[in-house]
């Protein structure tokens, strides 16, 4: 859920609930001021009751005479005034409605009476009841509303640099050479989060490429002892002195030396692959390179008895350096070959999204997905070392094309679907 | 033929130099960059055999000074670089082949002898051994003056056998100068055993001796009979 929807649904709940307590303070309120008004008026009638009864006027007159008792007290002790409010009958209105009595005791001429004053009042019932709640859930309505439309504009406004934040993140690589790039903020808080990042992330990248540089190098500095022993153990192989088991150790010493030499290549030249700028102007021709680096692996595959068919494009350009797509195609070609059965297939096909290599071969041991990793091999007995596919993936990567490799029906399938052409 | 060998590992400069010295060519080794200039300056070779991570210097650069200076030897760059590396960065412009790191010693033999002979196409343009010669323009290959009919890899094999008679060659280093660049097959050395089969029998048939014999587990070689 997004960090906006959150505040405008803990918004609405608060609104929600501030505006039922205001309902109920409007309404108890209401219901009180008029009970309130009506005793102001009984007092003021008492009033008037009392100052004719000290000037010894008649109130019979009163027009509201009817609605007022007078009784005259036995003793003259001062007592607080009365009020009762009780639901009654009211035949003028044929309803029950709220009566109120007040009840004064006024001290006049030497005597003390009791004047009491009744009125009936209409307290807020339903309808008031309802025009109320109507009024109240139309400001809900209406804030919600605001709310929601006010919290996108805001949030949008708001978080504008945090979101921007989150996008650098996400296109951020660990291999790439410039310093992660975020907006300036002005809020504090991103600001905080804004270096906090930049300074983890070139951290990071500091010990990412030290990492790397290290490996190339170790690789790079294994090279030449490595040339060295092989070379004095060609030297060794032509004295004329070896007996054959003395040979037979030779060649199994020279075959683990080009192992680890192999080994080493690859691992050389995936960190250089890490480092390689790809620019994605550089196209190759596909429709050339596909047969041409066919051809040359035709002898292999006629050694093992396979049978090649090509249903190739024509004109299909595909971002790639030159010399990567060969490398590329010369893995992806010495594997549909290695792995195949004596007598088996391979299947070609060329488009101007996807290029497919499918080959007959047994069904590997290992997860297809882990073949992407290094030193993971679909066969252990075969003698390959296991780092091809890793190569295809990061020149694939590269350039944004995506490969991916199923196993079904005793096919093996290899899929690299190209990038979109930029622009 | 004289050549210099710019390496700073002396182990490896010795056993290439001691190759180089039963191959017949005259080596003389310079450990440093400023020891090859100055031999460079006094001396004339006819091939540089040239290190880039030098102690006191780019290799890169002493191919470019020695290009400035107008010196015509041929190079080549010998390097722990990656192939990839001078595909994408022209790191050997200006050299006449590079190789990398490790490399069978025949196969530098192969590319030395390929260099000169494009330096000197007009001389000599027929390689012998025994009764078999193999014309290196035309690439037609003769077993008693009956004509050969190789493919385009069995004649690249041929003339690998004759240019390193007499020599061991590894499976590998038939795989890395048949394919080169192609396979990094380690299994490839299965098809070398194929091809030299095919080249044998074809030899054979044209009434040709076999002069190929095989070390089990290793490789090849090409050897005059006793």
């Amino acid at each position: 859920m997004k960090l906006n929807y959150r505040y405008t649904i803990a918004y609405a709940v608060i609104t929600f609930f501030v505006l039922s307590i205001g309902f109920a303070i409007v309404y108890a309120a209401l219901s009180r001021s008029v009970t309130q008004a009506t005793i102001g008026r009984l007092e003021h009638l008492n009033e008037v009751v009392a100052s004719r009864l000290l000037s010894s006027r008649d109130s019979a007159g009163l027009k509201s005479r009817p609605n007022v008792q007078i009784r005259l007290l036995p003793d003259t002790l001062r007592q607080p005034r009365t009020v009762v409010v009780r639901q009654e009958w009211d035949s003028a209105l044929q309803a029950r409605v709220a009566v109120v009595r007040l009840t004064t005791y006024p001290f006049v001429s030497e005597r003390r009476y009791a004047i009491t004053s009744r009125a009936s009042v209409v307290e807020p019932s339903d309808v008031y009841l309802t025009g109320l709640v109507l009024v109240f859930a139309w400001t809900f309505v209406f804030l919600l509303a605001l709310v929601v439309i006010l919290s996108e504009l805001l949030s949008w406004r708001i978080l504008r640099p945090f979101n921007a934040t989150l996008r650098g993140i996400q296109q951020f690589q660990l291999s790439q050479k410039t310093p992660i790039e975020l907006p300036r903020s002005r809020t504090a808080e991103f600001e905080e989060l804004n270096d906090f990042l930049v300074r983890m992330t070139a951290r990071a990248q500091r010990d990412y490429q030290g990492l790397q540089e290290f490996s190339e190098n170790a690789s790079h500095e294994l090279q030449t002892p490595i040339a060295s022993i092989k070379a004095k153990i060609e030297l060794l192989m032509d004295s004329d002195e070896l007996a054959e088991k003395q040979l037979g150790l030779l060649a199994a010493m020279h075959d683990e030396l080009e192992r680890l030499a192999k080994i080493n290549q690859s691992l050389t030249l995936l960190a250089k692959l890490e480092h390689y700028e790809s620019r994605p102007a550089d196209l190759t021709d596909f429709s050339q390179l596909v047969p041409a680096t066919e051809a040359a692996f035709a002898d292999l595959a006629e050694m093992k008895g396979l049978t090649t068919t090509q249903h190739l494009a024509p004109a299909v350009r595909v971002p790639f350096d030159a010399s990567l797509a060969q490398l590329l195609l010369n893995n992806l070609f010495s594997n549909a070959i290695r792995h195949n059965v004596p007598g088996g297939e391979i299947r070609l096909e060329l488009s101007a999204t996807e290029l497919l290599l499918a080959n007959t071969g047994h069904a590997p041991t290992a997860p297809v997905e882990e073949l992407f990793g290094r030193f993971k091999k679909g066969n252990a007995a075969l003698d390959s070392i296991g780092i091809g596919l890793a190569i295809v993936k990061r020149i694939s990567e590269l350039y944004g094309h995506r490969v991916s490799y199923d196993y079904a029906d005793g096919w093996h399938r290899l899929r690299v679907v190209f990038a979109p052409p930029v622009g | 033929m004289k050549i210099l060998l710019v390496e700073d590992h002396p182990e490896l400069a010795k056993s290439i130099a001691s190759y180089l010295v039963q191959e017949n060519y005259v080596c003389e080794v310079a450990p440093t960059f400023d020891e090859a200039r100055e031999k460079l300056v006094l001396f004339t070779y006819d091939v540089v055999l040239l290190d880039i991570m030098l102690p006191d210097g780019n290799g890169i650069n002493l191919l470019k000074l020695l290009r400035k200076e107008g010196v015509e030897s041929s190079v080549i760059i010998i390097s722990a670089q990656n192939a990839l590396d001078f595909k994408l960065t022209g790191l050997s412009e200006g050299a006449d082949d590079y190789i990398t790191k490790p490399f069978p010693l025949p196969e530098l033999h192969a590319r030395i002898k390929a260099i000169m002979r494009r330096r000197s196409p007009h001389k000599n343009n027929v390689v012998t051994f025994l009764d078999i010669t193999a014309d290196l323009e035309s690439l037609e290959c003769r077993v008693k003056g009956k004509v050969l009919n190789l493919t385009k890899k069995e004649t690249n094999l041929l003339l690998y056998f004759i240019n390193n008679k007499g020599r061991m060659l590894t499976r590998q280093a038939i795989a890395a100068h048949l394919w080169g660049d192609y396979t990094d097959n380690l299994d490839s050395v299965d098809f070398v055993y194929q091809h030299v089969k095919n080249l044998r029998k074809k030899i054979t048939d044209a009434g040709g001796q076999d002069y190929i014999s095989t070390v089990y587990g290793f490789g090849y070689k090409l050897n005059a009979p006793d």
